[in-house]
């Protein structure tokens, strides 16, 4: 039960390889063809988005990697670790962490244990020794107790709040509770499913800048998913667009706001405005 | 594409599951025909006989089915909502013996015992609905099953209260007595009486759901509730009406089944209400043509298994695994096909 | 909502507490709770079951957000509505007696002549006003008692409730008293089988003013600890646990043999609950079948303990125990399986169908070899020196004492391993699981392995009780084990509140014990468990006892001191 230590990579040259590299990865529903042969890459320590009107296969993509579907053919590696036919506890372990579009958090949970549950890849106490209270099973939970605790602090939870069931939480605490449950597993790869849906401008900003400050206080790798182009310009370095299941585009996101292909596909409307 | 051959603990055992299964049946049938322990009228007549059970399935088995298919929640009070309609209609049959009009006018009386079985049976399926069910439509999955144990546990047991805890024999209708015969099989009146019926019931049933408005707007509010809504269609009024229609045809099997058993009992809900939930599965739950050869399915299995599959291995008594077969057969059932024999997996 | 609007519910809600008690009295639950006497001579259960539904309903109403004057017409009127109906039905009844009774069997001439207060004298239609009145009188009443300040409606509840529990408590109170040498005493509380009037009036006023004291009492209490140091507190604690298991320890002998009887059967009920808890309310897989592991702990204990066995090995209990635990959790493992990845409500079909498959199996001539059919395997030793022997100060223990002190033990430890298990990574993957499964699985929690442990682990609780079960009664036999165990002990979970520890306990109280005081009501025993499941559920889905609350309150005590959140995040990342 316990999942796998994550690989840990010492070589400095490790560090100039991608984090995960998708190779001609395909994704079909009964002959429907959600992903057709993409490639993508995420650089280490950068924040990459895909972007895409709705039904374009974002979500289908973002899916495979985080192990809940397996790609038809090709290939997801993170780290150099084949993930695309893992289960997704087991790339969970690895240190994929993600969050949803519609929030999903464990509604009858307290909001500490939300953030608890979070860790679980990174906690070893077994049910035995949680019976037996041996095996160092109090400290573990102290541990991971206060380190809730900061992770809450971090998104900006109060503390007073983290005894109230999740499902109490007002619509930003939720976003940013379900941050903190990825957050808790020390991801090294942090995906973000539309994290600004249902959100008004002023928290939009908010929510772009403590992504920004995510990757650079927590050194991590995010990548985003937005159908909002707005929200990813300011904040990632590559951008990926996707329409129909194919990538028709990939750059900097100046390159992307002049790529004729994305204004056709995607901004149409917006050029001609 | 390669892809790791994962075979799991789980795997493993679902496989020895496998081949146990297709071995014991193979064995078992072949002993049994080898020493034909039962000669051909004997076996016609289990099979009949399975025929005429399943097709009581089969008209229960649609209620499960049709609540599943509106509102994908396993209604575990049906079988008594079932009962309540043969134990009610008891008096109805018993006061028309009484008048001597059972015998006099069958063909008129039974029809009316049939109708008070199938109303008394959808006035509970409604209290039900509304009581047990409407507030909790939004709940998880669990929680309207739990209830539904409740209500089933609840409706028996007031019954047991109302009517009385004995069984009732239901009077016998002496035109039904007997056999006749067809294309030189004699086949019992009362089975014939009770396939007649359910085969008709079931047509109805069918006409009503493909071609009439209100079948239309139940498909509607089966494949997607709120934009059913949105269109104009009044969700909670189908919904009762799907009650109603389970809860009807519930009544009329109720009926029938005290046709065929000739007595009637508080506590006679639970067996046929969760073999009738086999039956829809079997058949893949959702689909009214698969409730009823579901049901058909399961009834003759039932009849036949016992001494088919376990009198080979020379089991004493297999009668008494009746039950066992059709609970193993839910079992296999759902683990191996939960989306029925006749049925395709949801696409995931 | 308009004054029409809310008349007219009020009206509803009147009509619906009329067909209720309509219900009451057809399906015989009044007539009889009338056998048993709450005041002798003058008052009933079986009234009381008549009485306080339109107090309830008068109460209810009352409480809407209205003018006072309204609210007590309002009550008035929903009583009047509840007493039309119920009077129309008795009138009804009177009408097509006694024809009724072929179809109504408990609609009796006598149960009209109680309900129509025929022994003072009175011809149907005055008894039928008088009903009609009465149910008026009574929702005014309770109509009073709502908008009366508060301190006047906590004495009303606790005068009422005080009554309703002595006299209920009298079939083993009595003999107490008695055993203790108070037989004035016993003589003084107790006419015949119900209180006396003197005495009724004495504990009506005693509950009326431990109801008006008691929260001040605990305010008190609950500041005083509070306020108590940390040390202080741990000692508490501590002395209360201790007091808690010296009083367990001690009860059998004050209790006598028919209290601990009962208190064998809800223990029982308290272990399979805390195993069954562990699975539907921890981990959120409905099991309905989970008597098969009960009955496989039962029948393996007996094969390998009884000397008559077809094995015949004759074990001792103890050594017996280990074994059977490791084999039910294989057997839990293996039935787990191939059934733990299907969808929540088709699981919970297919362990009821196992459930029913173990029973048939049980009772059947083709296990009879091994099983012993419907004669079951009898010659089950006794755990402990064949039930009598000695315990300090409790002195010689024999009869249901004797599994009552093993059990207890047993009752503790499971309660201890599912506390330990509760807040645990292993407890808190399961909720995690139970809540979204999906998303348990993306936060790195293997949803089979865990789904199996929760399995096993209620398997193996679940066998240790039908181990204690087989050398309790010295034997097994197939009837013990039934569909019905699996819902009773499925309502006590839910009725004590899913995931609950201290739920199970009550919920094993509420409906394994209250039925065992009340005899009477044991023919609607099921009834009523039936009527919990789903008035639960609609109601209150999270139980008497929830689970949430207790757990946020736990948490909040632990929640560090202020300076130790001061982290910098470099910190954090530094850890990452």
């Amino acid at each position: 039960m316990t999942a796998a230590d994550p690989e840990v990579t010492t070589d400095a040259s490790a560090d100039e390889r991608p984090l995960l590299v998708a190779t001609d990865v395909t994704k079909t529903f009964e002959g429907l063809v959600a992903n057709r042969d993409i490639d993508f890459e995420i650089p280490r320590h950068s924040i990459v988005a895909i972007i895409g009107p709705n039904g374009a296969g974002k979500t289908t993509f973002f899916n495979q990697l985080s192990g809940v579907y397996h790609p038809t053919s090709g290939t997801i590696e993170f780290e150099g670790i084949d993930i695309s036919g893992m289960p997704p506890h087991a790339v969970a372990g690895l240190g994929v962490a993600r969050t949803y579009q519609n929030i999903r958090l464990f509604q009858n949970m307290t909001v500490l244990a939300n953030v608890m549950v979070g860790r679980h890849v990174r906690m070893h106490g077994q049910w035995y020794q949680a019976i037996a209270g041996l095996g160092g099973i109090r400290q573990e939970e102290e541990a991971t107790r206060r380190r809730a605790f900061e992770l809450l602090e971090l998104v900006g939870i109060s503390r007073r709040s983290a005894a109230d069931l999740s499902k109490n939480l007002p619509y930003g605490d939720q976003r940013r509770l379900e941050i903190a449950r990825a957050l808790a597993s020390d991801p090294k790869l942090l995906l973000l499913d539309e994290p600004t849906a249902g959100m008004n401008p002023g928290e939009t900003r908010q929510m772009t800048d403590f992504i920004g400050r995510l990757r650079r206080e927590l050194k991590l790798t995010i990548l985003l998913i937005e159908h909002d182009m707005k929200v990813v310009m300011g904040v990632s370095e590559r951008i990926t667009v996707l329409d129909y299941g194919e990538k028709i585009a990939e750059g900097t996101p100046a390159e992307i706001r002049a790529n004729p292909r994305v204004i056709e596909a995607y901004l149409g409307k917006q050029a001609t405005a | 594409m390669r892809r790791p051959l994962n075979l799991s603990l789980v795997d493993v055992i679902l496989w020895a599951l496998r081949v146990a299964i297709v071995v014991g049946v193979a064995v078992g049938t072949i002993t049994t025909l080898s020493t034909t322990r039962l000669s051909g009228d004997q076996w016609r007549d289990l099979l009949i006989f399975g025929i005429s059970q399943g097709s009581v399935y089969a008209l229960i088995a649609l209620g499960y089915t049709l609540v599943y298919g509106v509102l994908l929640m396993i209604n575990f009070a049906h079988g008594d909502v079932f009962m309540f309609g043969g134990m009610t209609a008891f008096f109805a049959a018993d006061w028309l013996s009484d008048n001597g009009v059972l015998n006099t006018a069958p063909f008129i009386a039974v029809p009316i015992i049939l109708l008070v079985g199938a109303v008394s049976s959808t006035v509970v399926a409604l209290l039900l609905e509304r009581i047990a069910y409407r507030p909790l439509r939004r709940a998880p999955r669990l929680v309207p099953l739990i209830t539904a144990i409740g209500a089933s546990l609840f409706i028996s047991n007031s019954v047991r209260g109302l009517y009385g805890d004995g069984v009732m024999a239901y009077p016998r209708v002496d035109a039904f007595q007997g056999t006749f015969n067809l294309l030189g099989i004699p086949i019992l009146k009362t089975h014939a009486i009770v396939i007649v019926s359910a085969v008709v019931l079931m047509t109805v049933l069918y006409w009503f759901v493909e071609r009439t408005r209100t079948g239309r707007a139940m498909r509607a509010v089966s494949e997607d509730k709120d934009t059913a809504a949105l269109m104009g269609i009044d969700v909670d009024r189908i919904i009762s009406i799907t009650f109603a229609i389970g809860g009807a045809l519930a009544g009329a099997a109720g009926v029938l089944y005290a046709i065929v058993y000739n007595q009637v009992i508080w506590s006679m809900g639970f067996l046929p209400g969760i073999k009738a939930f086999t039956a829809a599965v079997l058949g893949g739950i959702g689909s009214i043509v698969g409730a009823m050869l579901g049901g058909l399915v399961l009834g003759v299995l039932e009849s036949l298994a016992p001494t088919l599959l376990l009198a080979g291995f020379g089991v004493p008594s297999p009668n008494q695994l009746r039950d066992v077969i059709a609970f193993s057969v839910l079992v296999l059932v759902l683990i191996f096909r939960p989306y029925g024999l006749f049925g395709r997996p949801e696409s995931k | 909502m308009s004054l029409g609007a809310s008349l007219r519910s009020a009206v509803k809600v009147g009509l619906i507490t009329g067909a209720v008690m309509v219900y009451l009295v057809a399906v015989g639950i009044a007539s009889a709770f009338a056998k048993r006497e709450v005041v002798t001579g003058f008052l009933t259960l079986g009234h009381l079951m008549l009485v306080i539904p339109p107090l309830a309903i008068g109460y209810i109403v009352a409480g809407r957000p209205l003018p006072t004057s309204q609210r007590l017409t309002h009550a008035l009127v929903a009583g009047l509505a509840t007493g039309v109906l119920f009077a129309a039905a008795f009138l009804l009844a009177v009408a097509l007696s006694p024809g009724i009774r072929l179809v109504l069997n408990r609609v009796s001439s006598s149960l009209l002549d109680f309900v129509g207060f025929r022994s003072l004298g009175l011809e149907p239609g005055t008894g039928a006003l008088l009903n009609l009145g009465l149910a008026a009188a009574l929702a005014l009443v309770g109509g009073l008692v709502q908008v009366a300040p508060v301190t006047v409606r906590r004495a009303v509840v606790g005068a009422g409730t005080a009554l309703v529990v002595m006299s209920m408590v009298e079939p083993f109170l009595r003999p107490r008293l008695l055993q203790f040498g108070l037989p004035g005493a016993a003589q003084f509380v107790y006419r015949s089988h119900g209180l006396g009037m003197v005495s009724a009036a004495l504990i009506l006023a005693l509950g009326a003013v431990l109801a008006v004291g008691w929260p001040r009492m605990r305010s008190t209490v609950r500041s005083r600890i509070a306020a108590a140091d940390p040390a202080t507190r741990g000692m508490l604690r501590w002395a209360a646990i201790l007091v808690g298991i010296a009083f367990l320890y001690t009860l059998p002998s004050i209790s006598g043999s028919f209290l601990t009887q009962v208190l064998v059967l809800v223990g029982f009920y308290v272990l399979l609950g805390l195993g069954l808890n562990i699975v539907v309310g921890y981990a959120g897989l409905l099991d309905l079948g989970y008597v098969a592991f009960y009955a496989v702990g039962a029948y393996f204990t007996a094969l390998i303990t009884s000397p008559t066995s077809a094995l015949g090995w004759g074990l001792n209990w103890w050594i017996a125990l280990p074994i059977v635990i490791v084999l039910s959790a294989m057997v839990g493992l293996f039935i787990g399986a191939p059934v733990l990845r299907l969808r929540g409500d088709y699981l919970a079909i297919v362990t009821l169908g196992f459930g029913e498959i173990a029973r048939v199996l049980l009772g059947s001539d083709a296990l009879k070899p091994w099983l012993g059919g419907p004669n079951g395997i009898l010659s089950v030793p006794f755990m402990i020196d064949d039930g009598t022997y000695f315990l300090p100060i409790v002195g010689k223990v024999t009869g249901p004492a004797a599994t009552y002190f093993p059990l207890m033990g047993f009752c503790i430890l499971a309660a201890f391993i599912a506390y330990r298990l509760k807040y645990s990574r292993t407890g808190r993957a399961w909720n995690a699981m139970r809540e979204d499964e999906d998303v348990a699985q993306a936060t790195g929690i293997s949803v089979v392995n865990y789904k199996l442990l929760a399995f096993a682990m209620g398997a193996s609780v679940g066998c240790v009780g039908g181990a204690i079960y087989a050398t309790h009664l010295q034997g097994v036999v197939p009837g013990g084990f039934v569909l019905l165990v699996s819902i009773t002990v499925l309502a006590v979970v839910v009725l004590g509140g899913m995931g609950s520890i201290p739920g199970v306990i009550v919920g094993a109280f509420a409906l394994i014990g209250t039925p065992e005081l009340l005899r009477e009501f044991a023919e609607y025993k099921l009834l009523v468990y039936g009527a919990v499941l789903v008035a639960v559920m609609v109601l209150r889905p999270e139980g008497l006892i929830p689970d949430a609350s207790r757990r946020a309150e736990l948490e909040e005590a632990r929640q560090p001191e202020e300076g130790e959140l001061q982290v910098e995040y470099d910190e954090i990342s530094g850890e990452a």
